[in-house]
């Protein structure tokens, strides 16, 4: 039987813990969420100051990044030359969800919504790499 | 015509009879108009992160402690998500459950199981009612006899759930 990693509810709190820090040194107020590799929920963090608008675009973000298997960023990439892509079910083509790979396969996701694109994902590897 | 007419009022009167007389006058319970509004919580300033972890790892500890496994949420004063914990092996189905419970608890400012009785108790207009959710294990956030927010817990049964919503309720300062 193949078996797969898991993230744990232990395992979140680092990531969101770690966001959390990377986001407070840089006076940054957003919302954290980590979803699993089904682009399931799994923990989510709105910081004091950020939207419930944040809460949502962070989930899909981080759903899209999960479920695809790639960087939002990437999907944002790619449309600049594939404006078609923008049409894909399910996808958030904005940078800030990074995929969670673990010894190859993807474990979930993070996504960051709050400040410009390029921070969030700044925000979202800062989370990923206290898993190291 | 006329012969038409008299036998429809004769059938009208028919009908109104069997019915006073099937059913004795029985005041409407919906017809009560009470002098004070109910529920009438004011809305209070929207829960911080810290105080809204504060009750998820409350009800967390309070989880594991007895060994279940459930989706806990806590939303603002505005209905609105501001943390979320799945714990380890807990169902799906129940993360937007516990979301859910959380979200009509704030909106309509009072707990889920108030729903829940009603709905028992034969009141199935409840269940026409914006975003209702007939299940208890969702309850207010308060501070200083203000809603700073809501808990909702979902995975076990509803009287687990609400066991669990309680403890993490009352780790937030009342």
């Amino acid at each position: 039987m193949k078996t797969r990693p898991m993230l744990t509810l232990e395992d979140c709190k680092k990531i969101s813990a770690a966001a959390e820090t990377e986001a407070r040194n840089n006076s940054w107020n957003v919302c954290i969420a980590i979803l699993d590799d089904g682009g399931h929920l799994l923990y989510l963090s709105r910081m004091d100051g950020a939207t419930p608008a944040n809460a949502r675009i962070a989930i899909e973000k981080g759903r899209t990044a999960a479920e695809t298997r790639r960087s939002t960023a990437n999907w944002q990439e790619r449309i600049k030359t594939r404006p078609e892509l923008i049409r894909m079910p399910g996808v958030t083509p904005v940078q800030g969800g990074l995929p969670i790979v673990v010894d190859g396969a993807c474990v979930g996701a993070v996504g960051i919504s709050g400040v410009q694109s390029h921070e969030d994902e700044q925000i979202a590897a800062a989370g990923i790499k206290a898993l190291d | 015509m006329s012969s038409i007419r008299a036998l429809l009022a004769i059938c009208s009167a028919v009908v109104a009879f069997g019915a006073s007389a099937q059913q004795p006058q029985q005041p409407n319970p919906m017809d009560v108009v009470p002098d004070k509004m109910p529920n009438d919580i004011p809305y209070g300033t929207p829960i911080s992160l810290a105080q809204a972890q504060a009750a998820i790892s409350a009800a967390v500890a309070e989880s594991n402690k007895r060994g279940w496994k459930l989706n806990v949420a806590v939303v603002d004063s505005g209905a609105h998500l501001v943390a979320f914990a799945r714990m380890d092996g807990a169902q799906l189905g129940s993360i937007a459950i516990s979301e859910h419970k959380a979200r009509a608890s704030a909106k309509f400012r009072r707990e889920t199981k108030a729903f829940e009785a009603g709905i028992q108790a034969g009141n199935n207009y409840l269940l026409t009612l914006d975003d209702v959710i007939g299940s208890r294990g969702g309850i207010l956030l308060m501070d200083s006899g203000r809603i700073v927010g809501a808990i909702g817990c979902s995975g076990g049964t509803g009287s687990q759930d609400e066991v669990v919503c309680r403890a993490g309720a009352d780790a937030v300062k009342r």
